[in-house]
């Protein structure tokens, strides 16, 4: 069968390998292009029980030999793994007589590679930058983070088009490297609602008794427990919350905060009205937010915000702090609630407005659910990527490379 | 017969013994009508320069400047390498026969070359991490000494400059004997060895063209 265009992807994570969210995302991103007529070849890091090369849903994945002796530390071991990678994928290249149109690499953690890449073999590289190094520790306080934050600054300097998942991330990213502003594209991240629509022989009303009582609305947070995240700002909301509406407050995941903010329900004497889950399963978690009458996502900072969509997909009514990713996903009385970020009133007033008038909540989560098929489609986002590596091999034709 | 020699250390960057031995080698193989190219490293001299007759020598700086170890440095550093030798091929029509690596440094770029491009290296040792760190066996000097594996495996031919480095990266890198030459500079016939060792690549890639 032949194809429209080729795309080596590098990524070092691909199921079953779960680290973060590239996995994810890079999973359901080429199995939407390969349905759009794209060969999709995956380079990624090895896994305990996953084999070296399988084809899956269409695309073809080879894991590589990532370094495994101990490293000094953790940069160095992208690094050296980075040179495994980069020589696996040249053999790989060559062994496929060169039919490569494109390498795209997903985050510094292969930038070596794929640089390295792009000029053996004179093939445009593109990169997607879901983080970036100053983003995640608020600035740069260390020659091991500013040598992580070069990285980043090679790749997108070596990249044909630098794509970023929010309008938040296409600006702080041109800041954070000083990019000229064509050389970006944003591209939203996607949610499988097909997961959600799908019947998982599950009755949600034996479920919900699980985690709370029949008569009491679930509120849901789903996130890692730290700081930017918000949930003491949520766990602050949950007397003035209780004052208005009986409500179980859910909240799932885990992080360095939980057991200072399990005091703090204690010490409000409220251990009765807020579950700490920890980590959950996918089937546990979809049917969750399939329950929850609202789910809150009241975060700091937030590069794009994929909880929410989640959210938007199993139908259940969203509020959210405007900032960052989650001011574009959502529109105020459309398709969620907003609240202004790091205020306790605000977020108190958003969530009893959502459990108050079911006719409110139900109208922002069908308009939420219309919108996510519109525009977090991965079928639909995969034919954005698809122009757009057209649009490069077509400059790229033209070049002294082609 | 063409051939890119890849030191990390070339005049006027000296650190070492390496340093002059690279450009005696280089000025030797471009009398023996070598076209001769050298990459190397330095910090702000970077391109073409041509200061040595019939020898091209490219200068590549690190694209990451903040380092915690040389050999995050180095890791770095090997795709502008990369990006500098592969051009040299495409320039020729890829007619490049061999690349001679000097040392460690350049082994992950010599051995993509070759994995992607067909182009079959030479590790030429002047010394080993073992030696170097006196037996230390940090994660930082296992990952050293795993790339200088890489450079005896993936290379076809090694050569040394002395019996004694000979038994030493035998016995540290379990080597067959056979697959290193011994070749001292300071004997009379240390260049026509060298191209006698050259010529076992050439004819190995020439023949697998054919």
């Amino acid at each position: 069968m032949s194809h429209e265009l080729t795309v080596i992807m590098l990524t070092w994570e691909f199921p079953p390998r779960i680290i973060g969210g590239i996995s994810p995302h890079v999973y359901y991103l080429s199995k939407s292009l390969a349905k759009n007529d794209v060969k999709v070849y995956v380079i990624t890091c090895d896994f305990p029980g996953a084999p070296q090369h399988e084809t899956v849903n269409g695309v073809e994945v080879f894991r590589i030999d990532s370094y495994k002796n101990p490293s000094p530390d953790f940069a160095s071991w992208v690094y050296l793994m980075n040179m495994n990678m980069q020589k696996e994928a040249a053999a790989i290249v060559n062994s496929l007589n060169k039919k490569v149109d494109i390498f795209h690499a997903h985050d510094w953690l292969v930038a070596n590679a794929s640089i390295g890449l792009k000029h053996v073999f004179r093939r445009p590289l593109i990169a997607t930058i879901h983080s970036t190094e100053i983003g995640r520790r608020n600035g740069i306080h260390s020659d091991y983070e500013r040598m992580i934050h070069e990285t980043e600054a090679w790749l997108t300097y070596e990249a044909w088009k630098v794509i970023c998942c929010s309008n938040y991330m296409v600006s702080h990213v041109r800041w954070a490297f000083g990019l000229p502003e064509d050389k970006l594209v944003m591209i939203p991240n996607g949610v499988n609602f097909q997961d959600y629509a799908k019947n998982e022989n599950t009755d949600l009303n034996q479920f919900r008794r699980n985690f709370a009582l029949p008569e009491e609305k679930i509120v849901l947070f789903v996130g890692r427990l730290v700081y930017e995240k918000g949930i003491h700002l949520l766990i602050n909301a949950v007397p003035k919350v209780l004052e208005k509406v009986n409500a179980k407050f859910v909240i799932v995941g885990d992080g360095y905060m939980k057991g200072q903010l399990s005091n703090l329900v204690k010490g409000m004497g409220l251990a009765h009205k807020v579950l700490f889950t920890g980590f959950v399963d996918e089937k546990t978690l979809r049917n969750l937010q399939k329950c929850a009458d609202v789910s809150v996502v009241p975060s700091l900072f937030e590069p794009f915000g994929i909880v929410a969509l989640e959210a938007m997909a199993a139908k259940s009514p969203v509020v959210v702090s405007d900032t960052g990713g989650l001011s574009e996903i959502i529109e105020h009385d459309v398709t969620g609630v907003k609240v202004h970020p790091n205020d306790t009133d605000s977020l108190v007033w958003g969530i009893t407005k959502v459990l108050l008038d079911v006719n409110y909540a139900n109208l922002i989560k069908n308009n939420a659910y219309q919108k996510i098929q519109e525009k977090y489609n991965w079928d639909k986002i995969s034919q954005q990527l698809k122009s757009v590596y057209k649009f490069v091999l077509n400059g790229y034709s033209k070049s002294f490379w082609a | 017969m063409r051939v890119i020699l890849f030191s990390w250390e070339f005049p006027p960057r000296i650190v070492g013994q390496l340093a002059d031995y690279v450009r005696e080698l280089a000025l030797q193989l471009a009398k023996n009508n070598v076209e001769t190219y050298v990459v190397t490293y330095h910090d702000y001299l970077t391109g073409e320069f041509e200061e040595l007759p019939n020898i091209k020598t490219f200068r590549v700086t690190n694209p990451v400047k903040t380092h915690i170890s040389i050999l995050t440095w180095v890791l770095t550093l090997n795709q502008e390498v990369e990006r500098v030798a592969a051009n040299i091929n495409y320039r020729t029509n890829s007619q490049i026969d061999l690349i001679d690596v000097q040392d460690w440094h350049f082994i992950p770029a010599a051995v993509t070359l070759k994995k992607a491009l067909n182009i079959p290296f030479i590790y030429s040792v002047e010394s080993l991490e073992e030696h170097r760190s006196h037996g230390a066996n940090s994660p930082f000097n296992m990952a050293i000494k795993s790339i200088e594996w890489l450079g005896t495996y993936e290379a076809e031919k090694i050569i040394v400059k002395s019996e004694w480095m000979r038994d030493e990266t035998v016995r540290i890198y379990k080597v067959p004997a056979n697959k290193i030459k011994v070749i001292s500079p300071k004997s009379a016939t240390w260049i026509k060895n060298v191209l006698e060792t050259y010529r076992i690549l050439w004819r190995v890639k020439h023949k697998s063209v054919s």
